[in-house]
């Protein structure tokens, strides 16, 4: 029973004695003293800044080839506007995944969010009430999932699959299928076509939803327990933050996120078309991922996230501007979604060992 | 009953199914002890922290703290009343830095409401973690910027220790304390936890190590197949005697002794 003394756990100074003043004599089948650290920091490095050195050479290259049209700040006004209403949907969903929860379900959301607001104004309601009403469904939407995942305990995956169904399905009872169109005023495609002082409102609108998430996950308590519970639910729970309730906040602000990007999509659209939001969710995924390897290693942040959407934005924009054909683009942004997690993977592990 | 008792557990039983993890124990924890608590693989060592630490409820039997019959349960209520728990794999988030861990879950804020509301006080939280770090001779880098995954094992158990008794102003429970620490991180803890027991606190603390145990407690519970096997004073007793007591070797106390010590 009574353990025997334990050896030290750092190797005693003899050990090492013999080498120093001595040449290093690098011995066969063994790595010479410093490679691995040299290769864990190498690891770190693109773990941390992976996503970013692609973009930053991305620029680049396309700058090089296409100095007329790609690097333009006409471009550049393109590229941001055109990621605008992606960039809040995904911003949203990086909240749950900062919690270490999925959310399959913001694409559908956005969709039948975009066509309920037109629907809604088409029936004579005011834009700002029908604008107020789906972005609180959207609110709601959001605490179903996470009073599912949480009080009943379903896995998150399957409880957002499931509730993205339902929403189809009410998205259809209400549609038929059929687009709709709006029947008044232009007022409402301003929202998203507009400018103020040459500022497209879509990146007004998205600086606005960026820096109300990071405000909320890095300076509010709400936030350091989204945090917190990302890492271990169970360090959290014993420490007394109220797990349940931070799931259920940060479900329901990556689906109000994902009910604006829905109401900006059908402003921009002009009508309200039944699958226009559904591929927000690859997207938006797809960018959180990029993001978690931007900056902090493996860890997913709104930064990240925007500099994720970014990343695809400016390449997909590049490799069309120098006339590379459509499936290069998804070949590219497949591969740098499957490269840039396993860098960021990678680089916490070391970064922990 | 003696008039320093802290907390008193009277006859508690707890099963899980048909087994049986704790039966019938009986334990007085005056104010100042540090109690070594030992015990083989599934004496009943966990679950009697447990129900310390408000983890579990008891089955039946009392907890009475102060002088007051008091429900633990759940560990949150436990930690109102005063009682913290180190459990083994710390409890710490690894991405937090020191200071962030020692209030989680009581962060410091501006503003009252909801969480989403309540802005977050990092400096204050910094400054008041680095004095509670001071205060226990504690000297750890970057308290308020190096993540505690970049940390040591030894800094990391100090700073949950630290955390505990910051926030237990009553008991504070340590689950394995020095655990998958190396000798000279091990000494540390122990100075810790000797500096603690100095200032007043009242420790229990889980152990497989005799040894160490020694260096700190001044009481030893000997745990068997979910009975308290033996109560002993650190300086009446001896490591052959306990190791006895634990492998069954010497008899536990008869029901009736545990009654009268009860």
């Amino acid at each position: 029973m009574n353990r025997a003394v334990m050896p030290a756990d750092h190797p005693l100074p003899e050990t090492a004695a013999p080498a120093e003043g001595a040449l290093p004599v690098a011995q066969a089948g063994s790595l010479p003293p410093g490679t691995h650290d040299r290769r864990a920091l190498l690891m770190r490095l693109l773990g941390t800044y992976g996503t970013i050195i692609v973009l930053a050479l991305m620029l680049a290259i396309f700058s090089v080839l296409q100095p007329g049209t790609f690097a333009t700040i006409g471009n550049f006004r393109n590229i941001i506007n055109d990621m605008a209403i992606g960039t809040i949907v995904a911003a949203g969903l990086t909240v749950p995944l900062v919690a270490g929860d999925f959310d399959l379900s913001i694409g559908y959301v956005a969709s039948f969010c975009g066509l309920l607001a037109v629907g809604l104004l088409s029936s004579g309601l005011s834009i700002p009430l029908a604008i107020l009403l789906v972005i609180a469904l959207g609110t709601i939407i959001g605490v179903v999932n996470g009073l599912v995942v949480s009080k009943i305990g379903v896995n998150a995956f399957i409880a957002t699959l499931g509730t993205g169904t339902i929403v189809v399905g009410l998205n259809y009872a209400y549609s038929g299928g059929i687009p709709l169109q709006l029947t008044q005023s232009r007022e409402f495609t301003r929202i998203a076509i507009g400018r103020i002082a040459g500022v497209p409102h879509l990146v007004i609108i998205m600086a606005v939803v960026l820096a109300l998430l990071w405000v909320i996950l890095n300076r509010t308590v709400q936030g350091q327990h989204i945090k917190a519970i990302g890492v271990s639910p169970e360090s959290a729970r014993r420490a007394g933050v109220a797990v349940d309730r931070s799931r259920i906040v940060a479900f329901a602000i990556a689906s109000t996120c994902a009910a604006i990007g829905g109401v900006l999509m059908a402003s921009n659209l002009g009508s309200g078309q039944v699958t226009a939001g559904d591929s927000f969710m690859l997207t938006s995924f797809s960018a959180a991922f990029l993001g978690s390897a931007a900056l902090r290693e493996g860890q997913f942040h709104i930064l990240g996230t925007l500099i994720g959407v970014l990343t695809v934005a400016v390449g997909n924009n590049g490799l069309a501007m120098i006339g590379a054909p459509i499936f290069t683009q998804f070949l590219f942004t497949g591969t740098l979604l499957v490269v840039a997690v396993a860098l960021g993977g990678i680089g916490r592990r070391f970064a922990r060992g | 009953m003696a008039r320093d008792t802290l907390l008193s557990l009277r006859r508690i039983c707890r099963s899980f199914g048909g087994i049986q993890a704790l039966d019938t124990v009986s334990l007085d924890i005056a104010r100042g002890d540090i109690i070594g608590l030992v015990g083989d693989n599934g004496a009943g060592k966990s679950t009697l922290i447990k129900i310390l630490a408000g983890a579990h409820d008891p089955t039946s039997g009392e907890v009475i703290l102060e002088g007051q019959a008091r429900k633990l349960a759940p560990p949150a209520e436990a930690q109102r009343l005063g009682i913290e728990t180190v459990y083994q794999d710390l409890s710490l988030i690894g991405t937090f830095t020191a200071a962030e861990n020692f209030f989680l879950g009581r962060e410091l804020a501006h503003g009252r409401g909801p969480a989403l509301l309540r802005w977050i006080r990092r400096k204050s939280m910094g400054d008041t973690a680095i004095k509670g770090l001071d205060e226990l001779h504690i000297d750890i880098p970057g308290v308020r910027t190096k993540t505690v995954e970049r940390m040591s094992g030894g800094q990391r158990q100090l700073v949950a220790i630290a955390r505990g008794a910051f926030w237990g102003h009553k008991l504070l429970l340590l689950d394995e304390p020095t655990a998958a620490l190396g000798v000279r991180e091990s000494r540390e803890v122990l100075e810790l936890i000797k500096r603690l027991g100095a200032k007043g606190l009242t420790i229990v603390m889980v152990t497989h190590n005799l040894d160490h145990l020694w260096q700190v407690c001044n009481r030893v519970v000997v745990m068997r197949r979910g009975r308290k096997a033996a109560d002993l004073s650190s300086s009446a007793t001896n490591m052959e005697e306990v190791v006895a007591y634990i492998t069954g070797a010497k008899e536990a106390m008869t029901a009736a002794d545990m009654e009268a010590g009860a």
